[in-house]
C-alpha cells in the first residue's frame, strides 16, 4: 500500500492521540454501573462518588454523555505546571519529568472536560509557555549531534516525533560519512605502512651491501 | 560505481555530475564529426563527462579522472571557511550525494562533508523550527537538494502539532459536496 511520505517519517499526530487514549485516568462516575470486561482488562464497577481508574478514552466517553467528571491528574494542576515551567527555563536545566503522552492527554483533557479542570485557560498558557522552553532545549541538542547516539531524557512522544525526521537523515548521512572516513584513514595508514616497509627494504640492502 | 545505493533515485541522479578527465587512448569513432572532421578523439585531451560514465571508464583504464572542480582543495578551503553562507544550489545542486561517490577517488571529501554538513544541519534545524522569514530566504535557496529534503520533512514535522492543536490534523474531512 502506498504510504505518505508524511507517514514514512514517523507518526502523524491523529495516531498518537489515539495511542494517547490507552492511559489510565481517574474518575468520578455519576451513575452506578457494573463492571465493564474489556480485551485489556476490568474496569469497574463504577459506584458513585468513589474514584475509580479507566482508560482516557472510555474516560471521554463517558465525560461526554456526562456520566463521569474527570478528575485532572497531578501533573495538569497550575501550580505543578508552574514549578515545571520555573525549574525548565533555568539555564542548563535538563527535561523535567512529565508524562509520555503528556501533550495529547493534556490536549484530549482541555477539549473533552474543561469543566473539570481548575484555571484551565492558565493551564493552556503554561502548556504553551513548557513547550516552547522545550523546543529550544532540542534545539540546543542538536549542537550534540554525533552519528552514534542522541541522549535526551524526558522526552515527550509528540516531541520526539518533531525532531524524528532531522535526526533520522542526518544520523544516517552522518554514519555513512564516518564509514567513509574511517575507510580512508585505514587505507592511508595501510599506504604509511607500505611505505615505511619499503624504507626498510632499502635499509637491509644498505647494510648487506658490502662497502 | 559504488553499489551501496543500487535502489536509491537521489544516488543515480547525482551521478550525472561532470567530472572533469584527461584521456589515456585514442579513441576512434567517438567524437562527433560535424562539419567533415575526422571522428577520432585524440588522446591527453581533456572532457568533462558524466561521473556514471567517467568511473566505468577510469576502473577500465582509458582515462584519468580528476576530482571535480567543486570538491578542489582550494574550493574545499574557501566553503570551509564559513559553510553558512555557501551557495550549494549554483554549485552543485547534489553535492552531498556526489561527494560520497567522488569519496572513493578523493580520500579527503568525507571530511570536507561532515563539517560541511554539521555546521549547516544545526542552521536547517534553527529555520525548521522558526519558520520562514526574510533572514533566512537566502539560506534556504542556498540548500542542496538533500538539505532541502530534510527541510521540507522537518517543516513538517514541525508543524504537526500546531495544526493538530487547530483541528487540522485529521484525515477525515467533510467532502466539498456536503458543504453549504
Amino acid at each position: 500500500m502506498a504510504v505518505s511520505s508524511r507517514q514514512k517519517e514517523g507518526f502523524t499526530m491523529p495516531e498518537l492521540e489515539y495511542l494517547a487514549q490507552c492511559e489510565t485516568v481517574t474518575i468520578v462516575p455519576m451513575h452506578r454501573m457494573e463492571r465493564l470486561e474489556l480485551v485489556r482488562g476490568t474496569v469497574g464497577p463504577f459506584r458513585p462518588p468513589q474514584k475509580t481508574q479507566v482508560p482516557l478514552w472510555l474516560a471521554t466517553m463517558l465525560k461526554r454523555t456526562n456520566r463521569c467528571r474527570i478528575v485532572a491528574p497531578d501533573w495538569l494542576k497550575y501550580e505543578h505546571l508552574q514549578k515545571l515551567c520555573k525549574q525548565e527555563e533555568e539555564p542548563d536545566s535538563l527535561f523535567t519529568k512529565l508524562p509520555f503522552h503528556y501533550l495529547e492527554i493534556a490536549h484530549i483533557l482541555l477539549t473533552v472536560a474543561e469543566d473539570d479542570i481548575a484555571e484551565s485557560q492558565g493551564i493552556r498558557r503554561l502548556l504553551q509557555d513548557l513547550r516552547e522552553s522545550r523546543q529550544s532545549k532540542t534545539l540546543r541538542g542538536m549542537e550534540m549531534l554525533n552519528p552514534l547516539q542522541l541522549q535526551m531524557d524526558n522526552l515527550s512522544a509528540a516531541e520526539i516525533n518533531e525532531i524524528r525526521p532531522l535526526f533520522r537523515h542526518s544520523f544516517n548521512m552522518l554514519r555513512q560519512l564516518d564509514s567513509l572516513v574511517l575507510a580512508s584513514e585505514k587505507s592511508q595508514q595501510q599506504s604509511q605502512y607500505a611505505d615505511q616497509s619499503y624504507a626498510g627494504l632499502e635499509d637491509s640492502f644498505v647494510s648487506s651491501y658490502p662497502l | 560505481m559504488s553499489k551501496r545505493n543500487y535502489y536509491d533515485i537521489d544516488d543515480i541522479l547525482a551521478s550525472q555530475e561532470r567530472v572533469p578527465c584527461f584521456l589515456r587512448t585514442d579513441l576512434d569513432g567517438l567524437g562527433s564529426s560535424g562539419g567533415g572532421g575526422s571522428s577520432k578523439v585524440h588522446r591527453n585531451s581533456r572532457w568533462s563527462l558524466p561521473f556514471w560514465m567517467a568511473d566505468r571508464l577510469n576502473d577500465e583504464d582509458y582515462l584519468d579522472m580528476q576530482v571535480s572542480l567543486v570538491f578542489s582543495k582550494q574550493s574545499n578551503r574557501m566553503y570551509a571557511a564559513s559553510p553558512e553562507s555557501v551557495d550549494l544550489r549554483n554549485i552543485c545542486q547534489n553535492y552531498y550525494q556526489f561527494g560520497l561517490q567522488l569519496s572513493e577517488v578523493a580520500p579527503e571529501v568525507p571530511h570536507v562533508l561532515h563539517n560541511m554538513y554539521m555546521t549547516r544541519i544545526q542552521k536547517i534545524a534553527r529555520v525548521a523550527q522558526q519558520g520562514n522569514n526574510v533572514e533566512t530566504l537566502d539560506f534556504v535557496q542556498s540548500l542542496d537538494k538533500m538539505e532541502e529534503d530534510i527541510l521540507r520533512v522537518c517543516q513538517h514535522a514541525q508543524g504537526a502539532i500546531t495544526a493538530w492543536h487547530q483541528n487540522k490534523a485529521y484525515a477525515l474531512q467533510k467532502a466539498p459536496v456536503i458543504h453549504n
